[in-house]
């Protein structure tokens, strides 16, 4: 410890540089870990976070919700599944809608509105497709009542706030909030199924009584979620059934964002070791003098280890906890549509890759210092010169 | 520069010390290179007075050093007994000869001397850190040795901030804060310009004098001998001992 504080000391540039560098790149992980956590929510959040356990789609549907079409005949099918406890309808769609006098509007509403897409989603029960996470508010219960997103609270969709839907001007009120429930990356509201029928019906009125998009599933008793899915699978090549989980996993695109942010996480793991294993690389080169006369004196090698692993691991926590804090205010905000959040499982688990990453790179150091031959103090030279 | 007196010299008796510091019998070192054989020390025996100051003498290559690599345990010999202060460490691992190194030699070495990212105080209490971490006693010890050796007012320098003579005598407290049985300098003057390097000598005397502790100085320059109480020749590996 007095060697590696000594040093640490003396060269406070130098080690602050190192700490910086590493504060940098944690921050920019962990941004990354919020950025691919909140684009996957507000892709299928509306998916993970509704109480459905299973999740009926159309084989021509390819596991999108508004692809998927449920006809009379198939929803028969499924009714009648052995091992199927409750069905409900679950249609979406997307429409045009205003916030009313809450926002500054210049869009495609009247003068001064501004018009966004938004999804609405229509369940037939309570309890089967509705979100589980209520954090203000109230389920609608009444025609024209919505439970929205919390992400979407402050763009006009709180509780209180009147939506429009064009055309048709349809009037919605937000009567409850719900956590992480939005869908394809936009202001996403639940309405009763019927709300759901009026709202097709204002705008385009000719457009008849549309089917389900999606069924939703509840298993009965003493039956998994797998297996009232396999057999209803088994009752139809063109149903889908898939458990929630999978359902937000398997829907398009998902994969291919996990997997894009995986190769950066990757490519940050491996410049975090390489950083700190260069840099006391470097450093035990340039004081290879200094190591080679204390073991000369009689300092043990892994007396000299363990002063360099302490160093190391000082300044992967250093570094970790200034990149975390940096990090704490950017987690507050919106990212476009998109909410970050502080994602604690995040930091601790790269925390804990980190410092193995960092500590494992210095190793490689430390074989320089315990490969020392002290005799080399006799004659000036020192580790690998 | 001026060199301080050191405190009043403790008389030390050898007559109390009947073990030789340093005692080489017939101690042999061959470097292999390739089918050959590089003698650098042949059939050496030397012993050293507990309170000696022997110089080594001779030309470069001609082993001085690696006889002294020997007797302070940074070297193993390939044939031969060395003894130091009555310990036999002929046959010590690795281990034995590090906890050797810390416990019971001083160096002075000729390049390399001191730690750069350590205070002159540092570089002295690092000998007790890395050894037995008394604490309190080895940093009274080390305030007590800067007094003796005129550096009290430099005890917070860097090496960079001090001169050539005082970085010698930085290295010269940091080989005497184990109270060894023998100090081994390599060419500890071989930097220094003829005045400092005949004061840093008066100063290794007197230290070494002074607390009766035995020293070996190798050198190639015949000016500093007469500093020693005896010299010892060495050419070519072979000691005229």
């Amino acid at each position: 410890m007095f060697l590696a504080l000594a040093e640490m000391r003396r060269a406070k540039v130098r080690f602050g540089l190192l700490i910086g560098a590493i504060a940098l790149l944690v921050f920019l992980i962990l941004f990354q870990q919020s950025l691919q956590n909140g684009l996957l929510t507000s892709f299928v959040g509306g998916i993970r976070n509704q109480d459905a356990p299973v999740l009926v789609y159309s084989v021509d549907g390819q596991r999108t919700v508004q692809g998927s079409v449920i006809t009379p005949d198939l929803e028969a099918l499924v009714r009648g599944t052995d091992g199927v406890g409750e069905v409900g309808r679950w249609s979406q769609g997307t429409f045009t809608v205003v916030t009313g006098g809450e926002t500054r509007m210049t869009g495609g509403g009247g003068p001064g509105e501004d018009a966004v897409d938004a999804s609405i989603i229509g369940f037939d029960t309570e309890g089967l497709g509705t979100p589980s996470d209520v954090v203000d508010g109230r389920l609608p219960t009444a025609a024209g009542e919505a439970i929205a997103s919390d992400a979407d609270a402050a763009t006009g969709f709180a509780v209180g706030d009147v939506i429009r839907v064009l055309p048709g001007g349809f009037e919605i009120e937000i009567v409850g909030l719900a956590r992480d429930v939005q869908l394809n990356a936009s202001p996403t509201m639940y309405v009763p199924y019927d709300t759901y029928l009026d709202v097709i019906a204002a705008v385009n009125p000719d457009a008849g009584t549309p089917l389900p998009s999606v069924l939703t599933v509840r298993p009965a008793d003493g039956v998994s979620d797998a297996e009232v899915s396999t057999a209803i699978n088994d009752r139809s090549l063109e149903l889908d059934a898939l458990p929630r989980e999978t359902a937000a996993d398997e829907t398009p695109g998902v994969a291919q964002v996990r997997q894009s942010f995986q190769i950066i996480f990757l490519l940050y793991a491996l410049v975090i070791p390489c950083v700190t294993g260069l840099f006391f690389l470097i450093i035990t080169f340039q004081k290879a003098g200094a190591l080679t006369l204390l073991r000369a004196i009689g300092a043990p090698a892994h007396r000299l280890v363990s002063a360099l692993m302490i160093q190391a691991a000082l300044i992967v926590t250093a570094g970790f906890a200034l990149g975390t804090l940096l990090y704490l205010p950017v987690s507050q905000q919106r990212l476009g549509g998109i909410p970050l959040r502080f994602e604690t499982a995040a930091v601790v688990l790269w925390a804990g890759v980190l410092t193995v990453l960092a500590l494992g790179s210095a190793l490689i150091s430390a074989r320089r210092v315990l490969a020392i031959d002290p005799v080399e103090a006799t004659t000036g030279t020192g580790v690998g010169r | 520069m001026t060199i301080p007196s050191p405190p009043t010299a403790v008389h030390f008796d050898t007559a109390l010390h009947l073990e030789p510091a340093l005692h080489l019998d017939d101690v042999r070192k061959v470097y292999p290179m390739g089918d050959a054989e590089v003698v650098a020390l042949a059939s050496a025996n030397l012993t050293v007075g507990s309170d000696e100051m022997v110089a080594l003498v001779g030309p470069s290559g001609s082993g001085k050093t690696t006889l002294c690599s020997i007797a302070g345990g940074i070297l193993s010999a390939t044939a031969g007994r060395i003894t130091v202060g009555g310990q036999d460490i002929t046959g010590f691992s690795d281990k034995e000869l590090t906890s050797f190194r810390q416990e019971s030699v001083g160096f002075v070495f000729q390049a390399v001397n001191l730690v750069p990212f350590l205070t002159a105080r540092e570089n002295l209490i690092v000998v007790d850190e890395l050894g037995r971490r008394t604490g309190a006693p080895a940093r009274e010890r080390a305030d007590q040795l800067l007094e003796e050796l005129g550096l009290a007012d430099r005890a917070k320098n860097l090496p960079s901030q001090l001169s050539g003579g005082q970085r010698q005598r930085v290295a010269i407290g940091r080989a005497l804060m184990n109270e060894p049985d023998l100090v081994l300098f390599d060419e500890p003057t071989s930097a220094l310009d003829t005045e400092l390097g005949e004061q840093v000598m008066e100063l290794i005397r007197s230290e070494m004098k002074s607390r009766g502790t035995a020293a070996i100085v190798v050198t190639h320059d015949e000016r500093i001998t007469h500093f020693c109480d005896r010299s010892v020749h060495i050419i070519d590996g072979h000691l005229d001992a």
